[in-house]
């Protein structure tokens, strides 16, 4: 069954004059133990399209969708108390930069323990307190971390990002979600280090089968994790199916585009030869182009690509485009 | 033919908390020598505190080195002597919002090198910013406009502009793609490689991205704790790396088999 079913999910800007469209109906859909990339260039709309799912976005924006659904329930028709609940109880995010996410007063053992709900405790209320100091400890155990007095006992400032980013999943895994979201997890680290995270989160998804969003702009860094991948460009939906789909047969021309403009050991390069790409830049909020916001930039536009296309599916190879690669391969 | 630029057992220590009596150093850099000729592109590969920032500023002159020499076309480069290297050697960073001056306009950002390098007159210096911003794919008209009307990609591209308006022989890139969209990326790639063509320029080409870096460049230095690990040309280091350090670090970037 599938944890969460997104369809056609939209959010509106509203503070300004004119209301910008800035995720156009996008869908999304995960199912359990599902290792899920979510691709897109920096604002395409990944981060908001995560923020909605939690339901921290403020009053300014506005969410729509047909149909948002987890597992089973549909959270458009609940209160917001009702959906808080739900989603606090199965969802988990960490975000990019944990240095600014940690609290730098507090130790990492006491913000870690604050995140341990005391439902999971029993015992008379004078051994709560230690329980709770083991159930930290096992935490950092979970993510990695053997030298749990250190860790626990230090601030944020004294661990390097890579730590401070396995203590956010430790805080994530504390109510035991069945998805976490993964917003931009190794932005500004080490290769190797971006690995280590990757291998966790990885391994979180089969040992404990958690569902994993991960969100990145580095389509070929995270392909070799992912089970499936949603590429989004602008805020809207542009491909979706399995990584292998997505890099063997990409339908879309914005896909086909990317996966060409990486240099990959596998493909026979001619040294210093020049990288197809597209032209242009990703358009800005305030002048987003009619119907496909690919169309200017794209090789296969013509007349008709004023119109926003529909998704087709084919073999569970989801494309939103007119006049897709499909029949070329 | 002489190389374009020779180092020549570059190296640089700090002095670290010594105490009366006591001096300790902290040696950042060991002794290194390398050839680079125009159209050439050196790669510098390494993780955090491996000494490829500092390889960057003790040629951009930013730091004193310890000991070595540079010599730039024959000729030695001195430490204090900016006049003679900023003319020749320039630099990218990584975060090209933040090296650009807010407060003034791209117009005036690319005049400021010129002012300060070479006699031109205002007419000739406009025609050069003109032509200057031509050639980095954007345009002449761009030149009254303050850095937060551009994208990420775009100021990106008025750095370079910065970088090359002095006609240099060596750009340093500091981490200059690394914070680009892949697309964005591939873009300023191509460029990059127009320029090196049609300027002959040389490129030092500090990064992270193994797969860029075996595109890209020509001969790559691995850096480890300010030590050479491997140095040579870079398929030759790429397919048959001989140290493990350079063997863990095409591990960690393995991507998806080819499927």
């Amino acid at each position: 069954m599938n944890l969460l079913d997104v369809k056609n999910l939209s959010i509106t800007l509203q503070s300004t004059a004119e209301p910008i469209l800035a995720v156009d109906r996008v869908s999304l859909s995960i199912k359990e133990g599902e290792f899920r990339g979510l691709v897109g260039e920096s604002g395409s709309g990944k981060s908001l399209l995560a923020k909605a799912i939690m339901g921290v976005l403020d009053d300014k924006w506005k969410v729509e969708a047909d149909r948002f659904h987890w597992q089973g329930i549909d959270l458009l028709r609940l209160t917001e108390e009702e959906r808080k609940k739900i989603i606090t109880r199965d969802v988990a995010i960490i975000f990019q930069e944990p240095m600014s996410c940690l609290d730098p007063t507090n130790t990492i053992g006491e913000q870690i323990e604050e995140a341990i709900d005391s439902k999971q405790l029993s015992g008379y209320f004078w051994q709560k307190a230690q329980q709770r100091r083991k159930a930290a400890i096992k935490l950092l155990h979970k993510v990695g971390i053997k030298k749990h007095t250190l860790v626990a006992k230090s601030y944020p400032h004294q661990l390097t990002t890579t730590l401070c980013q396995r203590v956010m999943i430790a805080m994530a895994l504390a109510r035991r979600p069945k998805l976490l979201i993964a917003d931009e997890p190794t932005a500004s680290m080490e290769p190797a280090n971006q690995a280590q995270i990757f291998r966790l989160l990885a391994s979180l998804n089969q040992l404990k089968s958690m569902s994993v969003l991960l969100i990145s702009h580095e389509l070929d860094k995270i392909s070799h994790w992912t089970d499936n991948l949603t590429v989004m460009y602008s805020g809207q939906f542009v491909e979706a199916g399995t990584t292998a789909q997505i890099f063997k047969t990409p339908f879309h021309p914005y896909t086909k585009a990317l996966i060409a403009s990486t240099p990959t050991p596998q493909k026979q390069w001619q040294k210093k030869a020049r990288l197809e790409t597209l032209p242009g830049t990703i358009p800005v909020l305030q002048h987003l182009p009619i119907g496909c916001r690919l169309g200017p930039r794209c090789p296969n536009a013509r007349k008709k690509c004023v119109t926003a296309p529909q998704i087709r599916s084919y073999h569970g190879h989801q494309v939103s485009c007119h006049f897709s690669h499909k029949d070329e391969y | 033919m002489a190389s374009l630029i020779e180092v020549n057992d570059l190296s640089k220590r700090y002095k670290v908390n010594s105490g009366w009596w006591k001096k300790e150093y902290k040696t950042v850099l060991k002794p290194l020598s390398f050839k680079l000729e125009s159209k050439q592109t050196m790669a510098v590969v390494g993780g955090i505190g491996s000494g490829k920032s500092v390889l960057a500023k003790l040629l951009v002159g930013a730091a004193r080195p310890t000991t070595g020499e540079i010599i730039l076309n024959g000729q030695h480069l001195q430490t204090g002597n900016f006049k003679q290297r900023c003319q020749h050697v320039r630099m990218i960073f990584q975060d090209a919002g933040n090296t650009l001056n807010p407060s003034l306009t791209i117009k005036q950002q690319l005049e400021e090198p010129l002012l300060l390098n070479t006699r031109l007159n205002p007419q000739q210096r406009t025609l050069l910013i003109r032509q200057t911003l031509q050639k980095v794919g954007m345009l002449a008209d761009h030149m009254h406009f303050y850095p937060h009307m551009f994208s990420g990609g775009q100021k990106q591209r008025i750095s370079l502009a910065r970088a090359i308006i002095l006609e240099p022989q060596l750009v340093i890139l500091d981490e200059a793609l690394a914070a680009l969209d892949l697309s964005l990326r591939a873009q300023m790639i191509n460029l990059l490689l127009d320029l090196q063509q049609q300027m002959g320029l040389a490129y030092l080409l500090i990064s992270h991205d193994l797969d860029i870096v075996e595109h890209f460049s020509d001969k790559m230095i691995v850096l480890r704790d300010g030590e050479v690990v491997e140095t040579g040309t870079t398929e030759q280091v790429l397919k048959d790396p001989k140290d493990k350090y350079t063997k863990k670090l095409i591990m960690s970037q393995r991507k998806r088999p080819a499927i």
